[in-house]
Parts: C-alpha cells; sequence; structure tokens
C-alpha cells in the first residue's frame, strides 16, 4: 500500500497545513462568488475602491472632496461599511493573514533588491491605471464578467494574456 | 506554486525542533487572535449594513481560499509562458466554467429564456461597457501583475502573507488607480476610446442558445488548449 510508506500526518497537518488543489480553490471561490452575488446583488470587485481611498490620503492634506472627483469618483458619498467591495478587500487580507498563521508559515519577506521595488511601484502604478481603464481588474472584470456572457470581460482576458506575455520578458531581462 | 518568483536562500539560520515548536504555538494563538479580530469586524459591519457580518465572512473565506490554494489568476496566464506548467490555467478555466453556469441560471430566471425581460444593466454579474479602454487596460493591467508579482486579489492576499513587495505595489496601486479614474474620464470625451456600449452574449448572438454554444465551446477550447500546451512543454506529446 502507497499510504503507508507516507509519513502520517497529524490532525494540524492535514486540515490546517496541508495545501488545497488549485481546482479545489477555484470551486470554493466560485461557490463565494455566487453566494455574494445571491444576498447583495452585486458582483464580486476588488479595485473598485481604490481610488477613493488614494483620495482620502489627499483629503486628510487639505485637498477638498469636489475638486478630488475627478481623480477619486464618489469620493464624498464613500462609506467603508456601505462598500461591498471594501469589506470583501479588507476580508481577503484577513483572510490570508489567518491562513498562513493557522499553517504557522507566517514570515515577514523583505524585498532583497532594488529591482524589486522598482517592479512594485510601477507594477502597482499600471495595474491602477489599467484596472480604472477597463472597469476592473482580474476579479471585475474577469472573474466576475466572463462567466456573465459579457464580451468586455473576454476582451479583458485576451489583453491581460497579451500584458502578461509582455510583463514575462520584461521579469526575465529587467527584474530577475 | 507562489506567485513571487522564488528567490533561494542561501544563508538561513536553521531552527532547533524547540524553536519551531514555540513559533508554531505563538503562531497558531496569532491566527486565533485574527479569527476574533475578523469577527469584531463582522459586528462592527453589521451595525451600518444589514449584510454587513456576511459580506465581512465572505471576504475573509475569499482570502483563506486564495491562500490555502495558491490560486492566481496572474500566474495562471504567466506560469504557461515562465515555466510551461498548465495545472493552475486549467484549474482557472474549470472554475470560469462553473461561474458561467451559475450565472447564466440566475440570468435566464431574471430575464426569461426568451430574454424577453431583458435589461442589460440589470444583469447578475459585470456586463460592462467594451470598447478601446477595456484593451488598453488589459494589457497595462497584465504587464503590472506579472512585474509587480501579483494581481489584485493577489496583491491583498499576499499582503496578508508578509510580502513587503507586495504592500509598497498597494501603495502605487491606490495612486494609479487615481490616475486610471482621470484617465478614463478623459477617455469617455472620445468616441474612439468609449462607446459606452455592453455586450450582452445572449442578445447579441440572438439567444440563450448560441450563446450557451459560443460560451462555453470557447471555454472547453481553452481548456484543450491549456491541457495540449501543458503536455507538450512537459515533454509528453
Amino acid at each position: 500500500m502507497q499510504n503507508e510508506t507516507e509519513k502520517k500526518l497529524s490532525f494540524w497537518e492535514a486540515y490546517f497545513k496541508k495545501e488545497w488543489s488549485y481546482t479545489a480553490g477555484g470551486v470554493m471561490l466560485v461557490i463565494l462568488a455566487v453566494s455574494l452575488v445571491v444576498v447583495t446583488g452585486k458582483a464580486w470587485g476588488v479595485t473598485g475602491p481604490f481610488a477613493v481611498w488614494g483620495g482620502k490620503l489627499f483629503e486628510l492634506f487639505g485637498v477638498s472632496a469636489e475638486s478630488l472627483n475627478f481623480w477619486a469618483e464618489g469620493i464624498a458619498t464613500y462609506d467603508f461599511f456601505k462598500d461591498i467591495v471594501s469589506m470583501t478587500d479588507l476580508g481577503i487580507v484577513l483572510g490570508a493573514l489567518l491562513a498562513v498563521l493557522l499553517a504557522a508559515s507566517f514570515k515577514i519577506k523583505k524585498m532583497k533588491s532594488w529591482r524589486q521595488v522598482v517592479a512594485a511601484v510601477l507594477g502597482g502604478v499600471l495595474m491602477g491605471i489599467g484596472a480604472r481603464l477597463a472597469l476592473g481588474c482580474n476579479i471585475g472584470s474577469l472573474f466576475s464578467a466572463l462567466p456573465a456572457f459579457s464580451l468586455h470581460g473576454w476582451a479583458f482576458l485576451l489583453f491581460f494574456f497579451l500584458g502578461a506575455a509582455v510583463g514575462s520578458q520584461m521579469l526575465k531581462r529587467y527584474f530577475m | 506554486m507562489s506567485n513571487a518568483i522564488p528567490v533561494t536562500r542561501t544563508r538561513r539560520k536553521a531552527q532547533t525542533p524547540e524553536e519551531r515548536r514555540r513559533s508554531k504555538i505563538i503562531q497558531i494563538s496569532l491566527g486565533v487572535v485574527v479569527s476574533i479580530v475578523v469577527l469584531f469586524f463582522a459586528y462592527l459591519a453589521q451595525q451600518t449594513n444589514p449584510a454587513g457580518a456576511f459580506i465581512i465572512l465572505v471576504g475573509t473565506g475569499f482570502g483563506y481560499t486564495l491562500q490555502r490554494s495558491r490560486f492566481c489568476f496572474t500566474s495562471s496566464l504567466r506560469d504557461p509562458l515562465l515555466t510551461g506548467t498548465t495545472d493552475l490555467t486549467k484549474a482557472v478555466v474549470i472554475a470560469l466554467t462553473l461561474a458561467s453556469l451559475v450565472f447564466m441560471a440566475l440570468n435566464m430566471q431574471k430575464f426569461g429564456m426568451d430574454l424577453k425581460q431583458l435589461e442589460v444593466e440589470k444583469a447578475l454579474g459585470n456586463v460592462l461597457p467594451i470598447g478601446l479602454h477595456t484593451a488598453i487596460g488589459g494589457f497595462l493591467f497584465g504587464i503590472g501583475a506579472v512585474i509587480a508579482g501579483g494581481c489584485a486579489s493577489g496583491t491583498l492576499m499576499r499582503m496578508g502573507e508578509g510580502y513587503a513587495q507586495n504592500w509598497l505595489a498597494f501603495v502605487f496601486f491606490v495612486f494609479g488607480s487615481m490616475l486610471g479614474t482621470a484617465l478614463l474620464n478623459l477617455m469617455k470625451t472620445s468616441p474612439i476610446f468609449w462607446t459606452g456600449t455592453a455586450v450582452f452574449l445572449p442578445e447579441v448572438l440572438g439567444g440563450w442558445i448560441p450563446a450557451v454554444i459560443v460560451q462555453f465551446g470557447a471555454l472547453f477550447g481553452l481548456y484543450v488548449a491549456a491541457d495540449y500546451w501543458g503536455k507538450k512543454k512537459a515533454g509528453a506529446l
């Protein structure tokens, strides 16, 4: 028997430490996303409130909400606990933290080179611009759009792939 | 498979079994603390939003699932090109197919099998305008996600895991979003970039049947292509 040769996993190793399969993860995400749509009527998104969060920072420095609206739409009426996406975003960070802690594998991973700093800054800005132009990110304009039979979801997938191909070349050439 | 390109650490102090056991107990205890924090946020959200607690818990479920399964959209598109593996790509196609079935059923119920009650803006799921802005946006997003080591969901997930690079990427993701919002507002004044038309496949293809054939046919095609590519790169073909 193959099982007998493998080390027997403890309860913790089997249910908290062991990783899930990709397919199990995908199925769980679909079930969660669908339950969110059924209850709230709104599809899962991630990046929608990012611009407003940035705007709030400028507001702290005295910039008025009216003048920020061009850069951060809806900033005047924003309320964290009324915005579904803001709440699920907080949940994603906390849920991931919870998962690594329960698996006892949390570790602060520092950046090791200036290349990584440049990659994070450039990549972050490009994702921000891209997600707003496409009206959503890999979640809002792909995971919640393509399955809804929306052509923009298919278009996003195609151009996301082309961008990822160019990005892979840049990664190999400059950031690795 | 982590999205961040693995960097081999040359010198890392090995932990003694005693240290490892202590670190494990501390981490699991902190995990219990984080779950209490989640419940606290759920309680807080419930005070202003009747679905607040539910939404916080679903979000936590997203994060937990993303972390445990290493499910990452960026890797699913990048790995076939960098390493030639397509296991994650196939899992993404399976997830998109399952989600398509559910969204189809929900929208069939909402609009009727004959689409008599169709109002595209009320479709469940994001049926949003398509145009040149979608292509430019998707392309820039793809470049950014690969070099920053994580897409939107992946960046948030890896922030929770403790990756400094993703925290920095997040800060600039936020500023980039402000630039993008302004740029989109400018594009909206030009009919070249912005048409404002959402294309719902069952509407343009003339009913559910052709839409189902196109949608699931394309997804099946993607699955076969990913499977073929993975086998070819592994030398099995």
